[in-house]
């Protein structure tokens, strides 16, 4: 008996375990278990993982009027809890949110049948969502605070007759900076690998964000689907990793912590930033000169909202003047309605480059959209790619 | 003894091990300590407050999620005991075919990487249909709760012999009276400490209610998921100091209940997964 | 009704769950990554290849090197730090034996989140412990710690190695004290001793805790998704965004079914193991 084994009791001694191989499988057995799975494969080949949704909503005008308790999925830290409280004492409905960490994995949880009453898509899901029949249509008369917003979304390109989406924010992607550690910044895309910098510059982790500033360094269509230019772009995204610090979204904490000294950002998250420190004037954003992308995200209603008449109230109640005030404070998002405008004007009136023109909204140049699927697949293959 | 190995030297090893137990708590003791502070700051300690736990429990979606993930674990821990408590017996009472594949399938899931559990199950509710909700996130537990508790019935289990059982029944009980009057009640401190660990890990789980969780109130390792990813408030501390008094509270009850009844060593033995 | 099919009933129910809600799931996972994604980004099951040989290309192929010598690290560095400790307590704990095992298990239960979090404030260049040694003047600029493979090591490592530690005590607690002794007088020196006598009888619990600190490892997307930087990388990182950022379920199901064949013979030799009684099962 070898000495490793003095004094060691077998663990399941007595204990009626069986061993693996006890399971005595033949090769006829394991021959007949290998067809009835390949048979089960071929059984269930064809189908779609997702069962269809009940779509019988679809058509139906939503009516404003308290019909339940309200459920938000949103981006988390995007909305003040406050609103959501005094909404619920005034109607006497229960408001609860529930958040997501990017538009796919919204969709991917609203396409598994989440029962959202309202939801926050980009212009681009907002077209989406509305071409697969997964957001309700509702009257904008019956949102009487959807007067004041600006002219643009009377009829955005997502959404002609602005009757499935309303704006809740939006927002320029550019560069942040701390003006204390960093030199040499020049409007340009090219920041993003500003020497001075080398090794501790974050870079969204958002593949279209991605994607989108390594063609506009390149000079092409911020959408571009063509494969060649995709792989130019690839190659810049690659050169660039290499004075990355890393992929996050999480862009204040990043530069409020000291370990970005440059980062890729939303304009919103800049504000963010700014306001937690006692020196604002440390972080400084530019646009750049290459393009700027703009956004916006909105608001719609899912079709498998329990409470839609509830979700439109809310939307309405969003977008009044001293509620959005309140809610850009709060969230340092600009909100496209009367009370946003001015709060956000307060917000950024020692750094006007964080403003959003609203001019640039109307330049859909500058918006992602990927509207053919073999492209979008090309896309966030690519992006994977560069992070692996 | 001449000649002293390292490992016979427990002045060196005492200073070693020591350091270790310093690398296991020292994070632990700043998520604690943050969660106290007066600033903003996760960096600069500057006064005590409660206002971290004030934002936590003011906040309305914190505190269901609180309440959600609450009810989660008690519901895989009751449903969970009394699977992989029957299982253990059957296991080590049968001998059959059934048992030798039923002990492998058992022993999988305790090996499988958490984030493979999570797609098989998006995948399973997904295909048939079943909208992700609370009770996905549930169902999703007990599945990978139920070997857990075998493991620890089980280990108990062994140590008490057929014969009293058998003795039971030679003084006219039937074998499922067997059970309940001679293999229930001695068993019982072990089950009751595998549910209390149950309680424990489901309430911290993040991996499987993350890729389960649906459109009811998240679960609180989920929202913290979304909290650390899109700026962090201090909050996180706060919520992650309550966490872990709720957990460590089931785990300490684990540990005493055995003693309770009377098996000094048990508790522990429970928690290293060792035999009585 | 004979005995063995009044026990066959105990065993039904739970291994009737676990076999629905666990081994017919992984079916499918492995039937969809046979599959491709339909137009509006959903999974459809089929019958291609194309899925691996995707896998198999030259940029996910070092993800998964990366995963697995990472996970092999974690083994290594939680051996080295688990045994000596399990050592200690086993030995020399004394009546202090069960409180320090204890001791040991607390950390484990706060949320793994929330622990990897705290290394996130620990680590950080404006961190505590980067202040703490640039105001010993031990350094001028602060030493990048966070966003490095070490850091994502470290936070494996600290996130499992219970898994090693709590096997090890097992199976050293049970080893007979007098065969070291016995050791010592045939062997001589210490090392020797430890060598051929102490460590192949600690052996079921030393292969127990590298699988059970290996298997979760390879899948781990928590420490890399906070402690990491733009090469650390890992396969469940990669599977994760398939799933929720890229919307590519069969990819990402035929990326899970390669990673458990990467970890297949480890659960395999565990399995054997663990159910011939020779390993110890946590």
């Amino acid at each position: 008996m070898p000495v490793g084994r003095v004094g060691w009791r077998t663990r399941f001694e007595g204990t009626g375990g069986a061993s693996v191989s006890d399971l005595k499988l033949n090769r006829k057995q394991l021959f007949a278990a290998g067809a009835g799975l390949a048979l089960a494969g071929y059984g269930i080949s064809g189908c779609t993982v997702e069962r269809p949704l009940d779509r019988s909503a679809a058509g139906d005008i939503v009516e404003p009027k308290i019909d339940g308790d309200l459920l938000i999925f949103n981006w988390a830290q995007y909305m003040d809890p406050a609103l959501k409280k005094e909404f619920g004492e005034k109607y006497g409905v229960k408001v609860s949110e529930v958040n997501f960490d990017n538009l796919e994995a919204m969709v991917t949880k609203l396409r598994a049948g989440g029962k959202y009453d309202l939801i926050f898509p980009s212009s681009e899901y907002v077209k989406r969502l509305k071409n697969e029949q997964l957001i309700r249509q509702f009257d904008r008369a019956e949102v009487p605070n959807a007067a004041t917003l600006s002219p643009y979304y009377d009829s955005p390109w997502y959404d002609p007759n602005s009757e499935f989406s309303l704006p809740y924010a939006y927002y320029t992607t550019g560069i942040a900076w701390r003006t204390d550690q960093v030199t040499g910044m020049t409007e340009s895309w090219n920041d993003m690998s500003n020497e001075s910098a080398f090794g501790r510059i974050f870079m969204l982790d958002d593949f279209q964000e991605g994607i989108g500033q390594a063609n506009l360094i390149n000079g092409f269509y911020l959408n571009t689907e063509k494969s060649d230019e995709l792989e130019v772009s690839k190659e810049t995204l690659l050169e660039q990793k290499k004075g990355l610090r890393g992929f996050s979204t999480n862009t204040a904490q990043n530069l409020v912590s000291g370990a970005a000294a440059i980062t890729q950002a939303w304009n919103g998250d800049v504000v963010n930033a700014r306001n937690q420190v006692d020196d604002p004037s440390m972080f400084a954003y530019e646009t750049c000169k290459e393009g700027v992308p703009v956004g916006t995200d909105s608001m719609a209603i899912p079709i498998t909202a329990k409470s839609p008449g509830t979700a439109l109230l809310f939307m309405n109640w969003m977008l009044k003047p001293e509620n959005a005030f309140r809610n850009v404070m709060w969230n340092g998002y600009p909100q496209p309605v009367a009370g946003g405008r001015e709060a956000f004007a307060k917000l950024v009136k020692d750094d006007p480059s964080i403003d959003v023109n609203l001019d640039e909204l109307s330049n859909t140049s500058m918006e992602f959209r990927l509207e053919n699927p073999d492209a979008r697949r090309e896309w966030t293959r690519l992006w994977t790619e560069v992070k692996a | 003894m001449n000649t002293v190995s390292a490992f016979d030297k427990p002045h060196f090893l005492r200073i070693f091990t020591g350091l270790v137990y310093l690398f296991l708590f020292v994070p632990i003791a700043v998520v604690v300590l943050f969660s106290f502070n007066s600033q903003k700051s996760l960096q600069v300690m500057d006064g005590l407050s409660l206002r971290w736990y004030e934002d936590f429990w003011n906040d309305p979606t914190l505190r269901d999620s609180l309440f959600t993930s609450i009810e989660i674990a008690l519901i895989t821990m009751v449903v969970a005991t009394v699977l992989g408590t029957a299982l253990a017996i059957g296991l080590v009472r049968a001998r059959s075919g059934t048992s030798s594949s039923a002990n492998v399938l058992m022993l999988v899931p305790l090996i499988t990487p958490e984030i493979v559990a999570g797609i098989s199950a998006l995948l399973i509710f997904s295909q048939l249909g079943i909208a992700l909700s609370f009770w996905t996130i549930v169902l999703a537990h007990i599945t990978f709760s139920i070997s857990y508790v075998t493991i620890v019935v089980r280990g108990r289990l062994a140590s008490i012999g057929l014969d009293v059982e058998e003795a039971a029944q030679d003084l006219g009980a039937s074998r499922w009276g067997s059970v309940r009057l001679v293999l229930v009640p001695a068993l019982w401190p072990a089950v009751v400490a595998a549910g209390l660990l149950i309680f424990a890990l489901s309430f911290d789980d993040f991996v499987l209610s993350f890729f389960t969780t649906g459109e009811q109130t998240q679960p609180l390792p989920v929202r913290i998921w979304s909290m650390i990813r899109f700026g962090v408030s201090p909050t996180v501390n706060a919520v992650g100091t309550v966490m872990m008094v709720v957990s460590i509270s089931a785990v300490a009850l684990a540990v005493l209940i055995p003693r309770l009844f009377g098996r000094r060593e048990s508790g522990v033995k429970v928690l290293t997964g060792s035999e009585g | 009704m004979n005995a063995s099919r009044f026990w066959n009933w105990f065993v039904y129910p739970g291994a009737l769950w676990i076999a629905l809600l666990f081994a017919v799931p992984l079916f499918l996972v492995l039937a969809l990554s046979f599959g491709h994604v339909d137009d509006l980004g959903r999974g459809v099951y089929g019958f291609q290849l194309t899925n691996y040989a995707d896998v198999f290309n030259a940029t996910y192929v070092p993800v998964l090197l990366r995963s697995v010598g990472y996970a092999l690290i974690t083994v290594i560095l939680c051996l080295g730090i688990g045994y000596p400790a399990a050592y200690f307590i086993a030995r020399f704990g004394g009546k202090y034996r069960y409180a320090l095992v204890a001791a040991l298990v607390i950390p484990f239960f706060v949320n793994y989140l929330v622990r990897t979090y705290a290394w996130v404030a620990l680590l950080a260049d404006e961190g505590l412990i980067n202040n703490a040694i640039v105001d010993l003047g031990l350094t001028q600029a602060p030493i990048q710690m966070i966003n490095t493979p070490f850091a994502v090591i470290g936070g494996l490592v600290y996130g499992y190695i219970i898994f090693m530690i709590l096997p090890l005590y097992v199976s050293i607690e049970r080893m007979d004290p007098s065969i070291v002794e016995a050791g010592k007088d045939l062997y001589g020196s210490p090392f020797q001793t430890f060598i051929h006598v102490t460590l192949p009888a600690t052996q079921p619990g030393i292969l127990a805790g590298s699988v059970l600190v290996f298997l979760p490892t390879v899948g781990d997307f928590v420490s890399a998704q906070l402690l990491g930087g733009p090469d650390t990388y890992m396969v469940g990182n990669l599977i994760q965004d398939q799933f929720f950022a890229a919307s590519d379920w069969p990819f990402g199901s035929a990326l899970t079914v390669v990673m458990m064949l990467f970890l297949a013979v480890w659960m395999v030799l565990y399995l054997r193991r663990a159910t011939r009684g020779e390993a110890e099962v946590l």
